[in-house]
């Protein structure tokens, strides 16, 4: 069992984690749909420290004996998720930058060529 | 008297056809990134020497005068306003091949490397439909500038990593030279690969069933400036190119059917 001490903090840590989503998604500093994630986060955290059982038991169809360590491995585990999906989302922009920067330059060409026609 | 005519008829037509092969739209792309001590002789050098192709040089985002040179010489290029390496580079070429409906495009470095004296060579089985893809190589006659030895082994487990995995023997993996015609124009603006491209390049179009032939060339050391290859990003890009090949192959799922091979 989680001990009544930790449970405090840890609902106060979620309460503090979700105003600060809604503090950047009221500032519009993120896109809602990169939020979406992190809010589905803050709700499963939410869930498990509400009701413990429910991380016990998950704790033990994997075979973990401690829950302390099953909560680690499982933040661990979505923290790699969240940052697989940022360096996907940074790859696609990257692609995105490469396409417009190349469409640009060739603008840029079409531009320089049409005011050398006209000067002429 | 009608020999005669059919003599003349027959050579006009053959004079035709000449006509009609010199009127492929041929564009050379010469990349450029922090190439302003060899460009402007480059370009030059091709324009006097073959004036009947046009040229577009990209500045790859230079940080040097590159542009300020190509600008005050009134040569025709694109300007990157970011650096994206030679892959994104050559790119930009192909897509503004595309555009302007060129028939084949040519890459050419712009360090002075490539000796456009083998242009012709490169273009002759693209103009007579033999190959899609043409590549200078420096190691089928073995003449010209070599490279060094360490960097021949590279090239050479580079080449044997791109025949296990298409089964296409390619000697040069790592030559810029390259000339593709309008089915490779329309692949490669759609999809080309990003940083050290050239090997990928290859496995990408044996993929899409492109017929590729080497050409003998003879390149030179380059002319000035340094390399964007240097010794310590080597090892980098052995590592980086071995993945990016496998990974390049492994995106085109089983393998495809030949194409009869020149």
């Amino acid at each position: 069992m989680i001990p009544a001490t930790l449970r405090v903090t840890l609902i106060a840590v979620v309460i503090c984690y979700f105003i600060v989503i809604l503090y950047f998604l009221k500032k519009k500093a993120l896109n809602l749909k990169y939020m979406l994630l992190w809010l589905v986060a803050g709700v499963v955290m939410g869930v498990l420290v509400a009701v413990p059982e429910l991380l016990t038991r998950i704790i033990h169809i994997f075979g973990i004996q401690d829950n302390m360590n099953g909560l680690f491995i499982f933040a661990i585990g979505f923290v790699i998720m969240i940052l697989l999906s940022l360096t996907s989302i940074a790859s696609r922009q990257n692609q995105k930058i490469r396409t417009l920067t190349q469409e640009l330059a060739i603008l840029e060409k079409r531009v320089r060529d049409l005011e050398k026609k006209d000067t002429k | 008297m009608i020999n005669n005519k059919l003599v003349y008829a027959q050579k006009t037509v053959q004079k035709w056809g000449k006509d009609m092969e010199q009127k492929r739209r041929v564009l050379v792309i010469i990349p450029a990134y922090n190439e302003a001590e060899n460009i402007v002789h480059v370009v030059r050098h091709m324009m006097e020497t073959a004036p009947q192709y046009d040229y577009l040089v990209i500045n790859d985002g230079s940080t040097d005068n590159t542009p300020d040179l190509c600008r005050s010489e009134n040569f025709h290029y694109l300007d990157l306003s970011i650096n994206m390496g030679i892959g994104g580079a050559v790119q930009a070429g192909y897509i503004y091949a595309r555009k302007n409906n060129y028939d084949i495009a040519v890459q050419m470095d712009g360090d002075g490397q490539h000796d456009i004296a083998y242009l012709d060579k490169l273009l002759e089985p693209l103009i007579r439909g033999e190959a899609d893809i043409t590549i200078g190589s420096r190691f089928l006659e073995k003449e010209g500038f070599q490279s060094s030895a360490t960097r021949r082994v590279g090239i050479y487990f580079l080449s044997g990593l791109i025949w296990l995995v298409t089964g296409k023997r390619v000697m040069d993996v790592t030559s810029g030279y390259r000339a593709v015609n309008r089915m490779f124009i329309e692949i490669y603006s759609k999809d080309f690969p990003m940083d050290y491209s050239e090997p990928e390049a290859i496995v990408s179009a044996v993929m899409h069933r492109g017929r590729i032939k080497e050409i003998p060339v003879q390149m030179r050391a380059r002319e000035g400036g340094v390399s964007s290859i240097t010794f310590k990003k080597s090892v980098y890009y052995m590592i980086k190119v071995t993945l990016a090949i496998l990974i390049c192959r492994m995106g085109y799922g089983v393998r495809r059917a030949k194409r009869e091979d020149v």
